[in-house]
């Protein structure tokens, strides 16, 4: 295998949850409001109740093959030349992702907090850390994510005890004015986002320590991070208002400037940018992990570390391409990203999945592999 | 020109850093797949130095699931 690293249970659902809130923290909220207006956070719960389903998805993807990642699989699956495409696409997709999730950061930075900066010094900056965290390897990155995760979850609760004095309830009626087909609308980006995303993991999968606790691992850090979500879309509802929110680009960062403690303690948006740049740099090594090792494993070469450098310069070149402004990058996410990862967050799995199985039935050359003897 | 012999010294740099582990132990596939990405990634890089219109992949992304999205959102409507 190319990657030794081995994860515990309890450190890939850490892992899960940065994962889910990394971005969408900041993003999801202004897509939610703008489309279901103030029932937002109605369709933030049915998008985490449909994300269940593409985690059990992706569980027994995972399971079928406990050690093995979704390159590998999908040509024992596929067969060599079909499989080669579909794992290429997969990194295509990963890849993609990791970029616009670089530029989400550049646009971050460039309108928000440093407006004078260029924002090509900014996402080689961010690529540095996410090189070298990805030339570390799976385990120092994960073990990372561990000892930043008590700061993740504390300020998130600073930030909601904080905001607690500003929730006006009254902003959330009238609930269900226009019936349930906006949200129904605003549920589908909102899947998008995080959740289809998620499919990434099969990449990860076969690095944690127990396969059967590793499935149920998946589904309660799917769960925790979109209650997170629910809970800033919730507080971006309640003491904004859906209009004002759904005009910010990034409606919790804003968030963050109401709160103001006995006319001491304000302007603390810092906390929320420190939250998301824990989280979307975890969320974009990830991915750039992801398709690095992917790419590894498809020309099946002895170590994805010798790709990361020229991945990296080609990264930074694609986030500046990608879109020519911050609107375009919206219209993007908003309409374009989720059909695009309905393919291969759905599409792939379920196709790989039925072949497996007719595969399995009429007993052809494909075995799964024994599972491994645990400790 | 400041920008493109930039991106040449870091090509450099990188080069120095990852080929000669490689050469020593022979791995021609790994030197192979490394080089020609590099050699993509300084050309995609001098090209956006230089400003000259780099076709978006997005763009081809949009073309093909935008018939898609239109569909879903007429089912919702």
């Amino acid at each position: 295998m190319l990657e030794n690293g081995k994860i515990g249970v309890r450190q890939f659902t850490v892992l899960v949850i940065i994962f889910t809130i990394g971005s969408s923290i900041l993003v999801a909220p202004a897509g939610l409001a703008s489309v279901a207006k103030q029932d937002a956070w109605i369709a933030a719960i049915f998008g985490v109740g449909v994300s269940m389903f593409f985690v059990w998805l992706y569980n027994s993807l995972g399971k079928q093959f406990p050690n093995r990642t979704l390159a590998e699989y999908s040509e024992q699956i596929l067969g060599k030349w079909v499989g080669k495409m579909v794992s290429l696409l997969f990194v295509s997709y990963f890849f993609i992702l990791a970029a616009l999730l670089l530029r989400e950061i550049g646009d971050f930075m460039t309108t928000q907090v440093m407006p004078e900066t260029p924002i090509q010094s900014i996402l080689i900056i961010f690529l540095g850390i996410v090189l070298m965290g990805t030339r570390l390897g799976l385990e120092p990155l994960i073990r990372a994510s561990e000892i930043f995760f008590p700061w993740i979850i504390g300020l998130l609760f600073f930030l909601v005890i904080a905001l607690t004095p500003e929730i006006e309830f009254r902003k959330m009626e009238p609930i269900l004015e226009e019936g349930m087909k906006p949200v129904l609308r605003a549920t589908f980006p909102f899947l998008g986002l995080p959740f289809l995303e998620l499919v990434v993991f099969l990449m990860i999968f076969p690095y944690v320590n127990r396969t059967k606790e590793a499935e149920k691992a998946f589904f309660i850090g799917t769960l925790i991070g979109g209650i997170i979500l629910i809970l800033v879309t919730m507080l971006t509802i309640f003491v904004l208002g859906s209009d004002f929110a759904a005009r910010q680009l990034y409606p919790s960062y804003v968030l963050a400037k109401k709160i103001n403690i006995a006319d001491f303690l304000q302007r603390v948006e810092a906390i929320m940018a420190g939250i998301w740049f824990l989280t979307i740099f975890f969320k974009l090594t990830i991915c750039f992990y992801a398709s690095a090792l992917g790419l590894a494993q498809t020309l099946k070469l002895s170590d994805y570390r010798v790709l990361t450098f020229p991945l990296g310069m080609i990264l930074v070149v694609l986030s500046l391409v990608v879109s020519p402004h911050i609107v375009h990058f919206q219209t993007f996410i908003k309409e374009i990203w989720t059909p695009y990862s309905l393919t291969y967050g759905l599409f792939f799995p379920l196709i790989l999945l039925g072949v497996a199985a007719i595969r399995k039935k009429y007993g052809n050359d494909t075995k799964t592999e024994p599972e491994k003897i645990q400790s | 020109m400041g920008i493109s012999v930039g991106i040449l010294a870091v090509a450099m740099v990188i080069f120095m850093i990852e080929a000669p582990p490689l050469l020593k132990q022979k791995k021609k596939k790994e030197l192979w797949v490394f080089s020609i990405l590099l050699l993509f990634g300084v050309g995609v890089s001098i090209a956006e130095g230089l400003q000259v219109n780099i076709p978006n992949p997005l763009d081809a992304i949009t073309l093909i699931y935008k018939p898609l999205h239109d569909w879903i959102l007429n089912i919702l409507k």
